[in-house]
């Protein structure tokens, strides 16, 4: 049974009016769900996927009611950011004019096309969702742009799979996957999960038989962890110190393999300064090797092609930092690629890069940056490209699920940052898991 | 008297928790591995596109979807929309991607047991999910 404060049952009985009672309503239904005592306050972040009022079709709302309370002066309690591009196209922020996908490989959606583009972007309900206070960040990584962090211990809402761990284990804040207008609006979420200190302390202890070091390392280790341990918590042993891209890479790769919203790096992570913090003094309830036979495995199941030769190359999953389109900038100043390269990141870093002469740079060399989605989000690849290569494991994992017809199975060559360059440049994939 | 499993003429009771409440009876289909939405998920088709999946392109419409634990995207929602999705969900361990899928769907699921369900459930065995109670009840096939 839910216990709720004066101000929430006031909210369910609708006295503060139609908007805030079922978004009281679906967050009553969620802890109803969810095992939730009662709701916490939140003091840290929001996101969610846009423009949808609600995660469950049960709860949501129309465009005149959001329009009503955005003119009587709604705002958003928490501050609060747009995860990726519109739903549902999630067509490009920018560079749509070179993306010859078909939306969902429908032929009457092809995200190039002008009119399709300005229809899925929405505009009509960011102009809302901005008075509110939305800060239109459209990206799977906010944390790399949104200038706006939590701090430790703030109870948060945000809405990505890739993202939460960010939230979790990197920053010691607390966050489920469930960002939703509700919570953001009402700054209120269901109390349980990652938001309860007991069940945030690590269960199983992951060990390695290689030093974790590289990103595509840290990336295959992730995978692979991540289809060990599932929903359980792990402290992770035998890892070097992992760097802000590693990091993406780990926490979006948990949550391909698994479902991890939280882990601890003993020394790195901020809850866990010794592995005994991080397992709360007690013994792990498991523990694991993730090996070298568990990290060739992980590779191969990721690097899923029977040719060689590669028709698109796709770097951006999670969405890049700034600091790895400089080094893309960096390996593609004065070459000419062969097969299409396509650069994705956070809308907010385009201007960036443009201005860092980086776009520039990969314009000169025949890339293409693009911001705000990804190819799996969109809903799948231009239509000659057979096989494709990128260095992302969740990326990889995903995109082949766009296409389980026999007549045309999707190719995947995963590999390093380096190897997909490689790749864009030859044609030719020359990646090996070493 | 401890609530755990009891075993009458060929029905095998297990209780559980509630996560979304409902009565409902049909067959059984069990997948050993944990289910991965977003892409590798298709509500259209109502089956899992996920590539080395067991139950790659095997539809779930009307069934008992009896799997271990949730795992992937918040896409993971995708096994609960649609004409084609499952009858019930039972699963052995939680975490919040299976709180918003019940939620989107509106059927009976289940977790918590105080036994695995995949320890008993084959595909095919025909499985009572009685959410508003507390346990699931099988028929073996």
């Amino acid at each position: 049974m839910v216990q709720l404060k004066d101000d929430e049952k006031r909210m369910l009985q609708g006295e503060d009016g139609f908007v805030p009672r079922i978004c009281m309503e679906y967050l009553v239904e969620l802890c109803e769900v969810a095992g939730a005592e009662k709701l916490v306050d939140l003091d840290g972040t929001g996101d969610f996927h846009t423009p949808m009022t609600s995660m469950s079709p049960f709860y949501e709302f129309s465009f005149e009611e959001l329009e009503k309370i955005v003119n009587a002066g709604a705002r958003f309690k928490i501050p609060t950011f747009a995860n990726k591009a519109p739903f549902f196209m999630q067509p490009p922020v920018h560079g749509w004019e070179k993306c010859n996908v078909c939306a969902y490989r429908d032929k009457n959606c092809p995200q190039d096309d002008p009119a399709f583009h300005k229809e899925a972007m929405r505009d009509e309900w960011y102009e809302l969702y901005r008075r509110m206070g939305m800060m239109t960040t459209h990206s799977c990584a906010n944390y790399i742009t949104s200038t706006y962090l939590p701090t430790m211990g703030q109870h948060c809402s945000w809405n990505e799979s890739s993202a939460v761990p960010y939230c979790n284990a990197n920053l010691g804040a607390r966050s489920n996957i469930d960002g939703s207008f509700a919570t953001c609006f009402l700054g209120k979420a269901a109390y349980y999960d990652m938001h309860i200190t007991e069940n945030r302390y690590a269960t199983v202890m992951v060990k390695t038989e290689r030093t974790i070091t590289t990103d595509i390392e840290w990336d295959v280790f992730g995978f692979a962890t991540g289809e060990d341990v599932g929903v359980h918590v792990p402290v992770l042993t035998g890892t070097g110190k992992p760097t802000t891209t590693q990091i993406m890479k780990l926490n979006s790769a948990l949550n391909t393999g698994g479902a991890v919203r939280m882990y601890h790096i003993p020394g790195t992570t901020p809850e866990a300064p010794t592995i005994e913090f991080a397992l709360n003094g007690k013994k792990p309830e498991r523990e694991t090797m993730i090996g070298e036979a568990e990290l060739k495995k992980a590779y191969e199941t990721l690097n899923y092609h029977t040719s060689d030769d590669v028709d698109l190359v796709y770097l951006g999953c999670p969405h890049l930092t700034i600091v790895d389109m400089m080094k893309i900038a960096c390996k593609l100043e004065g070459k000419k690629c062969r097969v299409p390269l396509w650069i994705m990141t956070a809308p907010w870093l385009y201007d960036v890069a443009k201005n860092m002469g980086y776009l520039k740079t990969y314009e000169d060399a025949g890339a293409h940056l693009l911001t705000g989605t990804c190819l799996a989000a969109m809903g799948g690849v231009p239509e000659n490209v057979k096989t494709l290569a990128l260095d992302s494991a969740k990326q990889s994992y995903y995109i082949t699920g766009r296409y389980p017809d026999d007549d045309y199975r999707l190719q995947v060559c995963y590999g390093t940052q380096d190897d997909c360059i490689d790749a864009a440049l030859t044609g030719k994939w020359r990646g090996e898991w070493k | 008297m401890a609530r755990g499993v009891e075993i009458t003429m060929e029905k095998i009771r297990i209780y559980g928790r509630k996560e979304f409440g409902g009565c409902v009876e049909a067959e059984a289909l069990v997948s050993p591995k944990p289910l991965e939405g977003f892409a590798n998920c298709s509500p259209e088709m109502g089956c899992t596109t996920e590539r080395n999946h067991p139950l790659f392109k095997v539809s779930y419409a009307g069934k008992v979807l009896v799997y271990p634990s949730p795992r992937g995207s918040g896409g993971f929602m995708s096994y609960g929309v649609g004409p084609n999705k499952p009858a019930a969900f039972v699963h052995t361990e939680t975490c919040p991607l299976a709180v918003a899928c019940a939620m989107v769907a509106h059927i009976p699921s289940m977790t918590d047991f105080e036994r695995d369900p995949l320890e008993v459930i084959e595909t095919g065995d025909m499985v009572l999910v009685n959410a508003d109670e507390g346990y699931i009840e099988i028929t073996k096939k």
